[in-house]
């Protein structure tokens, strides 16, 4: 066991599985000698080599592109995109190539490759280091979309990622990198893809969230003795429909907490999912806390994140729905 | 002896490259009357391009890998790619080694180390360089292909390999098959520079070959080759040609473009290269003759036969698309099924 937060998490599974795959191979702008600008792959390039921990040019759709053309050529790629905000350019890559290329070969070539890249606000950003912009890919049939919100999953998440054996956006939500530091095996565990994590137990109503929010939704319960469950899904694609099934029969009361913008936003799947299988267990309308329809603000980003106040109004409003 | 036992490979390899060049132009003509007649759904004719691409494929080894484009078909046939793989591919039947997913043109030989094509044109460029990379930290041997049209040259894409290629010295080979349209836009305005001397700006080799003759295009192709294979850097190749067809059987040239050049004319690159080759003295109109009554025969059997295969099975669209089936498709399987 070490005590470690998600950087030192992250960084350590990178050391571990690449001492024993020399398939694995990293590549990014900044992430050799400076370690990345977040330091997830820091000291990686001294010990593994420039050849291994590729500093690239500036261009993320041929970082994206070469990544792809690696791992269908049987390695096991691990480019990062400094900030999710960047990843656009990189989108015909992630759509056309990376999401189709099973598909396209009928299973005859694959894409085992893991895409980091840092996402969420939190940091003052501002509009181009502060994006949510995981329904862009849950939207895209082929990608699995992976977020820990903790050092453990961290670890236990990448792992898993790199032995999936398809496409991974595995998305790190920068503002909990050095928020919090807990007890992490040492051992090369998993964190099972497409398993949600029941953080908070209760019977009253259901709190479905992942990445940033969790500790924010987790402290807002404990705070305010609310009995709810408290859903870490992990897996945003595909999500652990089991796992909100048992919660939602039991509870009946539904609050879906992200910050990525309402219109589309997982929130809006997961409602529909809920409904669509489960309308005769709710006793209220499912509710969704989320980020605003607006670009991610710099100054006023606190208005933007949802917040304690705004969880308990919601979660108080379905409580109260008779 | 080694010298005339080279001589006589060469001969041979000229033989066989005019070959296949006659055979893809006859399976082409076939595809493009079967489209018209509603046998086939869509097709992108390969006409004109035969002499760039089996010029370039005479001078690469079993070793190489390609990312080939739409247009390929030549240099599939000269690579060995047998024609019921293409043809699987243009009916999208039940043996078609992508179970029928794609548009025709949109052909996947792994085996033969064809790579797959996606539409979006370019887009295989940036793999190609994350290939070659991986072949070289693997030290393994050969080199890559990536193969695109002149409208390539404009996007993202092209930008983004060249310069990464050059900056990795990585063993591609940039073949640009410049055939003086995208669609209906001419190169002229695609570009205000000669293809071939943008490699000059991200500090690689920049070459440019005549892809109507045959005899021409090999020798500037084995100097290509030649030059990436030694580990020099990569290359850009740029073979001009002509397509002598529309962009795809869904366009109408006629309404852009007022020199096409017919099948059979002088300018046709197979009617150049067998010119050329009848000039050196290593065939004549008798094998000729005999080539094209060969494909013709060939062509019409197979096309028959594999008309014949039905399509695939309806399950088959949930496949492919995770290593194992969520339970999302399951359920969406299950609600079309």
């Amino acid at each position: 066991m070490s005590n470690m937060n998600m950087v030192q998490a992250l960084n350590s599974t990178l050391d571990m599985k690449m001492s024993k795959d020399d398939s694995i191979i990293l590549l990014g702008e900044d992430i050799g000698k400076d370690g990345g600008v977040f330091r997830v792959t820091d000291g990686l390039q001294a010990k593994f080599g420039p050849e291994r921990v590729i500093d690239t040019p500036l261009v993320e759709l041929g970082i994206v592109g070469m990544a792809i053309g690696m791992a269908v050529y049987g390695m096991k790629p691990v480019p990062e995109i400094q900030f999710q905000d960047f990843i656009y350019t990189a989108m015909d890559q992630i759509i056309n190539q990376m999401a189709k290329i099973r598909y396209r070969t009928g299973g005859k070539i694959t894409v085992p490759l893991v895409l980091r890249t840092p996402y969420g606000g939190g940091i003052r950003g501002g509009l181009y280091h502060s994006q949510s912009g995981e329904s862009y890919f849950v939207h895209t049939a082929g990608l699995t979309v992976v977020t820990p919100s903790n050092p453990y999953d961290a670890r236990g998440l990448l792992s898993a990622s790199l032995e999936l054996g398809d496409p991974v956006i595995f998305l790190e939500p920068k503002r909990l990198y050095r928020a919090q530091k807990m007890e992490v095996p040492d051992n090369d565990y998993k964190v099972e893809i497409g398993k949600a994590n029941l953080v908070h137990q209760g019977d009253s109503v259901t709190i479905v969230t992942y990445g940033s929010m969790v500790p924010t939704v987790a402290s807002a319960v404990e705070k305010n003795g609310v009995d709810a469950d408290v859903l870490d899904l992990r897996t945003l694609s595909p999500v652990d429909i089991d796992a909100i099934s048992a919660s939602v029969k039991k509870t009946g009361r539904v609050v879906i907490v992200h910050e990525a913008p309402r219109t589309l936003g997982m929130g809006a799947e997961l409602s529909a999912m809920i409904s669509e299988r489960m309308i005769e267990y709710l006793y209220a309308p499912i509710l969704r806390v989320t980020g605003p329809d607006t670009p991610f603000p710099y100054r006023l980003e606190e208005y933007y994140l949802p917040n304690e106040k705004r969880i308990m109004a919601a979660v108080n409003r379905v409580l109260e729905f008779r | 002896m080694t010298e005339i036992v080279n001589e006589q490979m060469e001969k041979e390899k000229h033989i066989r490259g005019l070959g296949a060049m006659i055979l893809s132009r006859t399976l082409d003509k076939k595809i493009i009357t079967a489209q018209r007649q509603g046998r086939v759904g869509f097709y992108t004719p390969t006409m004109g391009q035969e002499a760039a691409q089996v010029g370039l494929s005479m001078a690469l080894d079993k070793d190489d890998l390609i990312y080939e484009y739409y247009r390929d078909v030549p240099m599939m046939l000269h690579r060995g790619v047998p024609i019921e793989i293409i043809l699987n591919q243009v009916f999208g039947n039940r043996d078609d080694l992508a179970k029928g997913r794609q548009m025709p043109s949109h052909l996947v030989a792994r085996d033969y180390n064809f790579m797959s094509v996606p539409s979006p044109v370019a887009t295989n460029l940036p793999l190609a360089v994350g290939t070659a990379y991986a072949k070289v930290y693997r030290k393994e041997k050969g080199i890559v292909v990536a193969s695109f049209g002149d409208g390539s040259t404009s996007t993202p894409d092209f930008h983004a390999a060249m310069n990464m290629a050059a900056v990795f010295n990585l063993p591609i080979l940039f073949f640009c098959e410049n055939n003086g349209w995208a669609i209906s836009t001419p190169v002229e305005k695609q570009t205000k520079t000669e293809i071939w001397k943008k490699a000059d700006a991200y500090g690689m080799v920049g070459m440019k070959a005549d892809g109507n003759n045959l005899v021409e295009m090999y020798k500037t192709a084995q100097q290509a080759v030649e030059h990436v294979r030694s580990g020099k850097g990569p290359v850009l190749l740029e073979a001009r040609c002509y397509r002598m067809g529309p962009h795809s059987t869904s366009d109408d040239p006629t309404k852009y473009q007022t020199d096409i050049v017919l099948d059979g004319s002088e300018k046709d690159p197979i009617v150049v290269s067998q010119n050329a080759l009848k000039a050196i003295g290593l065939v004549n109109d008798q094998l000729i003759e005999k080539v094209r009554a060969e494909s013709q025969r060939i062509v019409n059997e197979k096309f028959d036969q594999q008309e014949k295969i039905p399509p695939p099975d309806p399950e088959t669209i949930f496949q492919d698309v995770y290593a194992k089936e969520t339970w999302i498709l399951r359920e969406e399987r299950e609600e079309i099924l």
